[in-house]
């Protein structure tokens, strides 16, 4: 397996706290923290110093983009949801006590934000309107799919499929288990879920067959789509391993594989690029390589540094990467000409 | 990968007013130098406005198609997860259970769940009894019973309202469900916190030096294969009675006050035993024999706890178990030579003498 080195430019920080999430919205990306800030970085001047933004008391737990351009969507363990401003100015948009909020999302064509607590979901429009969906147990993941018409809530046993325009009862996808992270394919045909013990499960929506995806020696902590969703790429092995989804869908075939640093080092994060059909891997040792599914060919990004990759967000050029682990060390790599 | 530090986590179980509150309490306003993440299941019995106390939802999830020995505490995972993540870090994690709550699942989310393992480490099981009330629990309950035998440490609490020979008979109770616990008897559940919480292998230590006469001992000897068979009660209390003074554990309850030894009141259901093999252990036999055992018989078993003298290794081999689940690493090394023997506890439902009878011949088939 040939490592390249990679093009480009690497700048880094190190913020000393747990790097909880990363996302982009536009030329603005967003990383959240342990400490309960969340740092702005403008993705035209790398070099820059981020924006703090003091967010939460807490730890915070969640983030993602916001429908409003540039801006931001977090929760934390201070039980706040707030908006997060491209200038940097913070707004609470729900608040409970002694709560978290654990999860956030949002759908800009829908103008929705939604945000979860315990076992409530809750869709908040932009009039202001709040609905709440309650679950037989607590949320372990919110997704909207691509067309902003349904949303899925995974929980204990299966996942939840509201329609965000319709007020009747959710459709569940039943699976025993607890389901965290849900995803849906690009073309909103399948819905895939990482599970609790170290597996995938996932329901081709046409006629809610399953399709189980096991075999991981550990728990797959998160999960991606490549571009135009040809590959599932997912972390729990010490490669990332690739499930195909094209031409005649994933039924029945064999995954793939790239990117290995060592034996028994696991692939903690995965970030699909939005313009090419490549994955950045971040491993439990620190180090980040980008691959492409089934090639030999990798490069690496940043050297082991003995803490988990925690979280990565491309820029929507797919040229930029902004990279954080479990440390607070934050790297910005510019894959720029 | 490099060494996390392992942040230690105590589970507290008991019984609906037993004092666990009281207990919590303490530890979140007692200037004893550490700082605690508390975990509560009832935010409104905690009079304390603290960052670091968190409720729980007790949400227990079955892993892997249902088996009841996977279950584990889903709420827990993502609580843990959460704290993890902050700033304001903190020492030492206290798990409060509701007292209907089976303490397998909890204790279970610390061997399971990856991330919390990777962070954590079960340092000890702390069951608080009322021993007013602790004879009508066990009559009605079975969580009450596994929440003793589950324990690594009891606390006879409310000590204060009950006579002496109440006490004696409560303390029996507790010693035929758990003989290697440490028992401590308390009024408003007032202990050094120092005994209960980041206790280390404390526990372990003690196993290995403990009196197997003190446990079943005898029923190693096949002449007294018969006096257990049937679990009657009658048939135990007389079984012991040779062994009432042979040996004063006085040294196992840390309370302060002097009283004599009890002998255990055996349990028709939970029993335990203790294995010893003066001769190392080959690693590879061991694994996988206890692997068998805790497939197999896991259901049954509540917990097992061993400190092993592997062949050819200079640290001690620390094992635990829940049900199906366990875990064992090289803690360091053993404290002088004369010491090196390996021991092994279970506690669990029927273990009956062919069940015990081979037990002890697989792990004597261990031997290096």
């Amino acid at each position: 397996m040939a490592h390249q080195k990679a093009q480009g430019r690497l700048v880094s920080w190190d913020f000393g706290d747990f790097a909880v999430a990363a996302a982009q919205n536009g030329r603005l990306m967003a990383m959240a923290f342990g400490d309960g800030s969340i740092r702005l970085f403008d993705s035209e001047t790398p070099d820059a110093a981020p924006t703090v933004v003091s967010a939460h008391k807490g730890a915070c737990l969640a983030l993602a983009a916001d429908i409003e351009k540039g801006g931001f969507l977090s929760g934390g363990d201070d039980g706040k949801f707030l908006k997060i401003a491209a200038v940097g100015t913070v707004e609470t948009l729900w608040e409970g006590k002694g709560k978290w909020v654990e999860h956030v999302t949002a759908h800009d064509g829908a103008g929705v934000r939604v945000f979860s607590v315990g076992k409530v979901a809750t869709i908040l429009n932009k009039k202001g309107e709040m609905r709440e969906l309650t679950h037989a147990s607590t949320v372990g993941g919110l997704a909207i799919n691509l067309k902003g018409k349904r949303l899925a809530v995974s929980h204990y046993n299966g996942v939840s499929l509201w329609w965000l325009a319709s007020a009747a009862a959710a459709s569940v996808l039943e699976w025993r288990g607890s389901h965290l992270q849900p995803l849906w394919s690009a073309d909103g045909d399948y819905l895939i879920t990482a599970m609790q013990e170290s597996a995938l499960h996932g329901w081709r929506l046409s006629d809610g067959e399953h399709m189980r995806m096991t075999g991981y020696p550990s728990k797959v902590r998160n999960i991606a789509f490549t571009r135009r969703g040809h590959h599932l790429a997912t972390t729990g092995s010490d490669s990332v391993i690739c499930w195909p989804f094209s031409g005649s869908g994933p039924m029945g075939k064999a995954p793939v594989e790239f990117g290995t640093v060592g034996e028994g080092i696991f692939v903690s994060y995965v970030a699909a690029n939005p313009k090419l059909d490549i994955v950045a891997a971040g491993y439990e040792d620190g180090s980040v390589l980008v691959g492409q599914p089934g090639s030999a060919n990798t490069i690496g990004i940043i050297d082991a540094s003995g803490s988990p990759i925690s979280c990565m967000a491309w820029n929507p050029d797919g040229d930029r990467l902004l990279i954080g682990n479990e440390a607070g060390a934050v790297h910005f790599a510019d894959f720029r000409g | 990968m490099a060494d996390v530090h392992q942040i230690p986590v105590t589970v507290l179980t008991g019984y609906l007013g037993a004092g666990k509150t009281t207990l919590l309490n303490r530890v979140l306003t007692e200037n004893h130098g550490k700082k605690y993440a508390v975990i509560v299941n009832e935010f409104g019995e905690i009079g304390i406005d603290n960052d670091l106390v968190v409720g729980a939802d007790e949400e227990v999830f079955e892993m892997n198609n249902g088996c009841i020995c996977c279950t584990v505490r889903g709420d827990l995972i993502r609580i843990i997860a959460g704290l993890l993540k902050r700033r304001d870090k903190f020492d030492a994690i206290l798990v409060e259970t509701t007292g209907l709550a089976d303490p397998a699942p909890v204790a279970q989310t610390f061997f399971t769940d990856e991330d919390v393992r990777r962070k954590t480490k079960l340092d000890s099981i702390v069951t608080v009894v009322d021993a007013k009330h602790v004879e009508q629990r066990l009559a009605d309950s079975g969580e009450a019973k596994e929440q003793i035998a589950f324990a690594d440490v009891i606390l006879i609490n409310k000590t204060d309202l009950v006579d002496a020979e109440t006490l004696r008979n409560v303390e029996a109770r507790v010693r035929g469900l758990n003989p290697f616990a440490t028992i401590y008897h308390t009024a408003r559940a007032d202990i050094d916190l120092d005994k209960i919480l980041d206790r280390g292998a404390f526990d372990l230590a003690r196993i290995l030096e403990h009196d197997p006469c003190f446990l079943h001992g005898h029923a190693f000897d096949p002449t007294h294969d018969h006096g257990h068979d049937h679990g009657h009660d009658h048939g135990h209390d007389h079984a012991h009675e040779h062994h009432d003074h042979a040996h004063d554990h006085g040294h196992d309850h840390g309370h302060d006050h002097h009283h004599d030894a009890v002998n255990p009141v055996h349990d028709a259901e939970i029993r335990s035993i203790s294995l010893l093999a003066e001769t190392p252990l080959n690693e590879q036999k061991f694994d996988t024999w206890i692997n068998d055992v805790l497939r197999t018989k896991g259901q049954d078993l509540l917990r097992a706890k061993g400190i092993l003298n592997m062949a050819g290794k200079d640290d001690r081999f620390v094992f635990q178990a829940v049900h199906m689940v366990s875990e064992g690493n090289y803690t360091g090394a053993w404290p002088s030579k004369d010491k090196r023997k390996s021991r092994l506890v279970f506690i669990g439902r029927k273990i009956d003498p062919k069940v015990e009878a081979e037990l002890k011949a697989g792990f004597e088939a261990c031997v290096a």
